[in-house]
């Protein structure tokens, strides 16, 4: 056939018309879009029977039991339990981001050991003879103290176990990282005596009186504060807020007392005085009161009259009076000490003023105030067997007190204070103030062991990494505490198999204790964790295993405790903040952010404001009257002695003038592009202050300069 | 479809925003529920998908007289003018993606239907729907918590709260499987609802007197007598609706005992609220 | 070189000449095709769109096209329904200005959706409720029509016009053109009302949302109204470029009159309606929501009452009244002032209608919603623009698209001088 122009037009057309009108189009039409709509990227979740799992979440010391739903072996949902004793349903937002932590991109999925700057991936096995070689060369050295420990709370079997190496291999150098609970354990040991602590009974009090606890900010319980605090209505219970800053729980109480940052202990001796003058206090009580009761009665009618007051602390006279009147004449009033989340930096002098209140107005051991009880120990460990290094060791004084001090004494050592040093589920290099000079520490120990599940800041500094289970994939018995009035201990479980090679912490001691042998051998002779736990746990193992939790004490204490005033009779000094600028940068806990361990998840990060992280910048409130010519997220430089960092600015008519707050637990470096390199970590630019007397790292702030960046 | 569900019935939420406390727990809830994605940068609000986005608002006032509310803000499920189902997103969709349930008064989305105009965004003022400009991804192996009971959404559709629809197809199968008629108050409730720690979302049937939310709102059946396109206002003074006054309908009721937070609630001229604002609930406002 | 395409008579420029001008531009469409591509291939989030701004550059390049294009529907009816015949001088130039409108249109939608796949739901799982699907529906079956009115210019050119078929074909079709013209004039009504059916149904946004008559809000006759009074001017401002551009005079001066007249008594008229709508809109509509009309047009120095008044007294009244004054319509200048304001306020129109809608907050809380466009937005913008461009040069030189042109440009100097 001759293929001339026209008869190949015609061809043309005519194919078109061909396909034009045969389903061909029609079908492929069709099938793009049913493509569209099964793209093959997009992932489809696979189907299954459905479970539900009860655990407790021990994200953070709230404690809080869940109910994790399943389909098949996927946990796929968590949410808060109901009729659990401390939340009865409802979780906080990082309990229910938890499976985000299972899965995160930051997860530890093996042992690894740091070479050069990297890190390498071992075995199990060499990795625990790496570091019991170490162990058993300075156990050889006479040095056992040279071995350092921080975990990250101080009760529970998995930090019984760890205190238990400790103490085998001979060294006092143990340390918690500072939390709310360790800080009511202080202010417990100093009213009334050591070994005791403090709870607070808000779901029946009827007149709170907050010196700036975050109570609906994650302040010691998050979950069963937002419930007592929702039920104030009903209850027609009052909720008082002294902070310089309208936070979320200022902005849901029903009176916001703005304060000069730093004099809230100020305050609260100005209100003993008011209750002391006017007679509303419970003289019964009083009676009782040892070490210098009249005389600190005497100083404060002295020196916290109501103008002084009033004039240290910026609040009006007729304020304080009429607050410390409505505390005092309240049935059940209770006051909270433990700015924002109770577990940053804080000044004890502060936190004994303000219970010194509660003792004052006889809220101690009523109900609806504070209840003061015994540390209750429900495990019980076997003596241990020590051998004569374990014993000189134990003799050896401890560094100091508390976590800065080791980090103190080995920085000013020119030989190697700490030879090796294990981290426990905590971030110091992140969390805690003037982060240069802790990782400057860590460059100083030869030998350091994170126990961890994420690659933070501080496992990055290690040398030897051992993965542990995060808690949904773990046994583990977790006390209640952080303030909360009843003590319940709960049973967090394996909801999921583990999906690294990861081990339990518990585990990784035996085995440890195993390879060290010996008299720690001995110590740690249990065939796995979860049997050592069922042991330990002995009288309420029946009852954590069954129900999932086991109750140690609810309802009013009984015997009214011993009241000592003591450490404010001795007229302690107030804790002044470091620097020369003319504003003041605090701190601020967001409930969207954790402020430690571990960092936020992603979906936590996504809920937060653009008033407080935007793009990689971290905003900073600022009174409009302070902002001056600078306008909303305008670029400043903040400049402390610490440090500096650009941020961006947000006026925020609820800061008070003069102050700059910033947020805590943006500014991570690690490897998660989710969570890390946005805005900056205010412990860069923080410096610690340690309180003559008790000497805690008191520092509630810092001067800084502000300038356009 | 189902003969266990003869009765009509009309699903809405009050959120008692002086028990708010703006923690975010409604809205991780929802995210983690319903296979919500996230992306590296999430800090630019107006594209950042969250079906439940807790806003915060001011008093305007300067220190120390200022003072906050968090109000939580999921899809209002919108009755439309005169409650008839015409809602401001359903009725302006081309191709029938978003739907009113008559037996719910739930405004549903079909995803796979979508195809990205994007109409509906547009008609609804309270920016309660959301694009999804990316494809959604997961870091490798975190697709594994991924629910079943809820479909991914790909690139290039629209999504939004569903009020936890599959919550209330288990619970009607459940009823179905268990002989029943209807289902129980708390046998559906939204994950919003049940993960709020401060207790300050109730959710149920506005049809059903014994449930709480209807206790709450008491919802008057008749029109309002000055804008006949309302029904369903409270007769709760302390309750409102947000827009009220545009004839949306919204089955999402707030209850405050603050004056200034009740007058956010909708726009009023100078001078009209405080004509209006002691009225009681029901005919507070035109 | 391609001279046998070329209408007898009619004079061209040099081949080389036009083809570098058609590259040029052509590079042009080139930027504007990939920046589709990327938008396709990556999908949305090419742009600076956002959850606030959903409706953005496009829906207005969108809306604004088809207003101008309004001049193709209108001009028909004229000509082929009340038989004002003078305009058949430049009916095809409007039809061809019309379709690449309405192609652009078209295409615009296909980029802006984020599914594109999935478009033809529209049609498919059509909602009788939304004006977007009379929209759709209207548009296409209107571009249909266009189509079909093009089609005869097409086949009159010199070659196709020799095949016999071709020939007849487009001789016939002229002759039923009124049917289509008709059935196009009533799409066209349809779908300019219901595109501005679209914001005035919006209830939940104050500022669209407009009372009107039965299921049709009055921005749905505003709409029509204004396409078929601007519509004209941007067929004569087209026109207009196209003679600057080849140095030749295309249409007769009466006929360009007639049109510019009858625009401007549209113009003149439709900016009464719009006043009174505003008003009504300001003074009860809008404060019956509770609302001043202060809210709109403050918080921002983009979004002022000069928009407002640029729209309806600058770009409404003033060229309403040039062009209903002989003195002044007849003064080519002042007629082109007249011409390039009506383009630009039936543009500001949509703008206002699509985009300052977006940016106004409703709820009392909420705050203004500001967007710049991407490059990805510009380019896919202008890559009609430049698309048109090329047409228009195609046409022109190819199709016998103005039938006075050989009367207008009978004296020919020797050489050419373009
Ligand atoms: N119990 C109960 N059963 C029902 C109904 C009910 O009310 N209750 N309703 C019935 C009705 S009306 C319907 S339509 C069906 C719907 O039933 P299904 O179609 O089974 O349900 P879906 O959850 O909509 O989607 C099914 C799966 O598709 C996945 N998916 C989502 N997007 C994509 C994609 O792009 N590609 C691929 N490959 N998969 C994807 C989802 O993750 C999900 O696993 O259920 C019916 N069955
Ligand atoms: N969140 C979410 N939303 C969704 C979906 C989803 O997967 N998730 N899926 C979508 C899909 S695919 C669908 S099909 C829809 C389903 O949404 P709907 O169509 O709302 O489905 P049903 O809730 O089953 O409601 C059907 C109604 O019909 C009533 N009915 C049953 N039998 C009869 C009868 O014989 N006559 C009459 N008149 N009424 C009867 C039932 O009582 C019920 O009220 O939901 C859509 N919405
Ligand atoms: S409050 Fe603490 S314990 Fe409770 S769910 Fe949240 S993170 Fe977990
Ligand atoms: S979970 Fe409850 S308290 Fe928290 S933001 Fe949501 S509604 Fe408010
Ligand atoms: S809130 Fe918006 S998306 Fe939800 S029903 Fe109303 S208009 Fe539609
Ligand atoms: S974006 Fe989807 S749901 Fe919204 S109007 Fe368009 S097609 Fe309908
Ligand atoms: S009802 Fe369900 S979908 Fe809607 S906001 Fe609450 S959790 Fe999300
Ligand atoms: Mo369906």
């Amino acid at each position: 056939m001759k293929v001339d122009r026209r008869s190949f037009l015609g061809l043309g057309l005519g194919a078109v018309a061909g396909i034009s009108v045969s389903p061909v189009i029609l079908k492929l039409t069709d099938d793009s879009s049913i493509w569209t709509q099964n793209w093959p990227w997009t992932p489809v979740p696979v189907d299954g029977e459905v479970s539900y799992v009860s655990s407790v979440c021990s994200l953070c010391p709230g404690s809080c039991g869940i109910s994790v739903r399943k389909i098949d072996d996927r946990p796929v949902k968590v949410e808060g339990l109901d009729e659990y004793p401390i939340n009865d349903g409802g979780a906080c937002l990082h309990g229910i981001s938890i499976l985000q932590y299972l899965y995160d991109p930051a997860r530890i999925k093996t042992p690894l050991k740091k070479k050069g700057d990297k890190f390498e991936e071992i075995s199990w096995d060499d990795a625990v003879s790496m570091v019991a070689k170490k162990l058993s060369d300075i156990r050889s050295a006479k040095t056992p103290e040279k071995l350092a420990c921080i975990i990250d709370k101080d009760q529970g079997s998995v930090s019984g176990l760890f205190k238990r190496l400790m103490k085998s291999f001979g060294s006092t150098n143990l340390y918690t990282m500072p939390s709310f609970e360790s800080y009511l354990e202080l202010t417990a040991a100093a009213l009334h005596g050591k070994g005791t602590t403090i709870g607070f009974d808000l779901e029946n009090s009827d007149f709170v009186l907050s010196f700036g606890a975050g109570v609906i900010e994650g302040w010691g319980s998050p979950v069963s504060c937002f419930k007592a605090n929702a039920s104030r209505k009903e209850r027609g219970a009052k909720l008082y807020q002294i902070e310089p800053r309208l936070s979320n729980t200022a902005a849901n109480a029903d009176k916001w007392v703005p304060i000069k940052p730093g004099t809230e202990a100020d305050l609260a001796l100005g209100m003993a005085a008011v209750i002391l003058k006017k007679n509303l206090f419970d003289a019964a009580a009083a009676a009782k009161f040892k070490g210098g009761f009249n005389k600190l009665a005497a100083t404060l009618q002295n020196d916290y009259s109501l103008s002084k007051t009033s004039e240290i602390t910026g609040i009006k006279e007729t304020d304080i009076e009429e607050t410390a009147t409505l505390f005092a004449k309240a049935k059940m009033p209770v006051a909270v000490f433990g700015k924002g989340r109770g577990d940053g930096s804080q000044s004890l002098k502060e936190l004994i003023a303000v219970h010194s209140l509660n003792c004052l107005v006889g809220s101690i051991n009523r109900k609806g105030g504070a209840f003061i009880q015994p540390v209750k120990n429900y495990l019980e460990f076997p003596e241990e067997s020590m051998d004569d290094a374990a014993k000189e060791g134990i003799a050896k004084p401890k560094f100091g007190q508390y976590v800065h001090d080791l980090f103190e004494k080995v920085n000013v050592s020119s030989q190697p204070a700490v030879e090796a040093l294990f981290v426990y589920q905590s971030n110091p290099c992140y969390a805690l103030h003037d982060t240069k000079t802790i990782k400057q520490a860590f460059g100083k120990i030869p030998f350091v062991v994170s126990f961890s599940s994420f690659m933070d800041e501080t496992a990055g500094e290690a040398d030897i990494i051992l993965p542990v289970h995060t808690f949904i994939e773990r046994l583990e018995d977790i006390p209640s505490g952080a303030g909360l009035a009843k003590m319940v201990v709960g049973l967090s479980k394996p909801v999921v198999k583990p999906l690294f090679n990861t081990k339990h912490p518990g585990d990784i001691l035996l085995l440890i204790a195993k390879a060290l042998g010996g008299s720690i051998g001995k110590n740690f002779e249990w065939a796995s964790y979860d049997k050592c736990l069922e042991t330990v746990a002995g009288s309420i193992w029946k009852s954590l295993s069954k129900s999932g939790h086991a109750i140690l004490a609810k309802g009013v204490p009984e015997a009214p405790p011993e009241v000592d005033m003591t450490f404010l009779a001795g007229n302690p000094a107030s804790v002044q903040s470091n620097g020369d600028g003319d504003l003041m940068l605090i701190p601020i806990d967001n409930m969207r952010l954790p402020s430690s361990a571990p960092a936020a998840a992603p979906f936590s990060i996504k809920t937060v404001s653009d008033e407080v992280l935007k793009g990689k910048d971290t905003v900073v409130e600022i009174n409009p009257k302070t902002a001056g010519s600078l306008k909303n997220y305008d670029y400043v430089t903040l400049t402390t002695p610490v440090g500096t960092a650009k941020v961006m600015i947000n006026l925020n008519d609820g800061m008070m003038p003069g102050v700059i707050g910033m947020v805590k637990g943006l500014g991570h470096t690690f490897d998660n592009k989710y969570v890390s390199n946005k805005g900056v970590n205010i412990n860069d630019l923080i410096g610690p202050v340690i309180e003559p007397g008790s000497g805690v790292d008191a520092a509630f702030g810092i001067k800084v300069k502000i300038s356009r960046a | 479809m189902n003969k266990n569900d003869k009765k009509a019935h009309k699903f809405g939420m009050v959120i008692d925003l002086d028990k708010c406390t703006g923690c975010g727990s409604c809205m991780v809830s929802c995210m983690s529920e319903n296979n919500v994605p996230f992306k590296e940068d999430e800090s630019n609000k107006k594209d950042s998908i969250t079906w439940m986005r807790v806003y915060k608002l001011t008093n305007g006032k300067s220190f120390p007289e200022t003072e906050i509310v968090y109000l939580p803000r999921p899809c209002q499920h919108c009755g439309g003018k005169g409650d008839h189902g015409h809602s401001p997103c359903v009725s302006v969709c081309p191709a029938t993606a978003t739907d009113y349930g008559y037996d719910t008064g739930i405004v549903s989305q079909i995803y796979t239907r979508c195809f990205g105009c994007r109409y509906c965004m547009g008609a609804c003022p309270y920016h309660a729907r959301y694009f999804n400009w990316w494809d959604p991804k997961w870091p490798e192996g975190m697709e594994k918590y991924l629910s079943p009971d809820v479909s991914p959404r790909m690139r290039g559709v629209v999504e939004k709260c569903s009020f936890c629809y599959h919550r209330y197809q288990a619970a009607k199968d459940k009823a179905y499987y268990d002989g029943r008629e209807d289902i129980e108050e708390n046998e559906y409730q939204t994950a919003c609802t049940t993960a709020c720690p401060a207790g300050a979302i109730v959710f149920g049937d506005l049809y059903n007197p014994a449930h709480r939310v209807h206790e709450i709102v008491k919802p008057d059946p008749h029109p309002a007598s000055i804008n006949s396109t309302v029904v369903g206002k409270s007769r709760n003074p302390n309750v409102f609706r947000l827009l009220e006054r545009l004839g949306t309908n919204p089955k999402v009721y707030y209850l405050s005992e603050r004056e200034w937070v009740r007058k956010a609630g909708d726009n009023y001229l100078a001078g009209e609220w405080d004509k209006i604002k002691n009225h009681h609930g029901s005919e507070s406002h035109g | 070189m391609d001279s046998a395409l070329i209408p007898e008579g009619a004079k061209r420029c040099a081949f080389p000449k036009f083809a570098l001008g058609i590259a040029i531009v052509g590079a042009v469409v080139l930027w504007g095709v990939y920046a589709m591509g990327l938008i396709w291939w990556k999908g949305l989030n090419q742009t600076n769109m956002n959850d606030n701004y959903g409706f953005a550059l496009w829906i207005w390049a969108d809306l604004a096209v088809i207003a101008v294009g309004g001049g193709a529907f209108f001009t028909g009816l004229l000509k082929y329904i009340f038989k004002v015949d003078e305009l058949k001088n430049i009916i095809n130039f409007a039809v061809i200005i019309g379709f690449i409108c309405y192609s652009s249109a078209l295409l615009i939608l296909a980029i802006d959706i984020g599914q594109p796949l999935r478009g033809w739901f529209i049609f498919w799982h059509a909602n009788v409720h939304s004006m977007l699907t009379e929209v759709a529906f209207c548009l296409s079956c209107y571009f249909a029509v266009l189509t079909i009115e093009f089609i005869p210019n097409i086949l009159e050119n010199r070659q196709a016009n020799k095949v016999p078929f071709f020939h007849h074909l487009a001789h016939n079709m002229h002759g039923v053109m009124a049917v289509f013209a008709a059935t196009g004039a009533f799409l066209s009504f349809f779908h300019q009302g219901s595109l501005g059916g679209v914001a005035g149904v919006m209830y939940g946004r104050p500022f669209a949302v407009r009372e009107g008559l039965l299921i049709w809000p009055w921005t749905f006759f505003l709409f029509t109204w204004s396409a078929a009074a601007f519509g004209p001017c941007f067929t004569l401002l087209v026109t207009k470029i196209t003679e600057a551009v080849t140095g030749k005079k295309l249409v007769k001066d009466n006929v360009v009159h007639l049109l510019a007249k009858i625009s401007g008594w549209m113009i003149t008229t439709y900016i009464i309606a719009k006043i009174i709508d505003t008003i009504y809109w300001a003074t009860v509509t809008v404060p019956g929501l509770g609302l001043d009309i202060d809210h709109f047009y403050s918080n921002n120095a983009f979004y002022g009452y000069w928009i407002l008044f640029t729209e309806i007294i600058i770009c409404g009244v003033i060229p309403g009244l040039l062009l209903i004054m002989k003195s002044t319509r007849e003064n080519p200048t002042l007629r082109l002032l007249a011409i390039i304001l009506g383009v630009i306020g039936v543009c500001l129109n949509r703008w206002v209608m699509v985009l300052q809608i977006m940016a106004i907050p409703v709820m009392s809380f909420d705050t203004w919603a500001l967007y710049i466009p991407s490059w990805q937005e510009v380019a896919t913008t202008v890559l009609p623009v430049a698309y048109g461009i090329i047409l228009i040069a195609v046409t022109y030189r190819y199709l016998p698209v103005f039938p006075q042109e050989k009367e207008l440009n009978a004296v020919q100097p020797v050489t050419e001088t373009e």
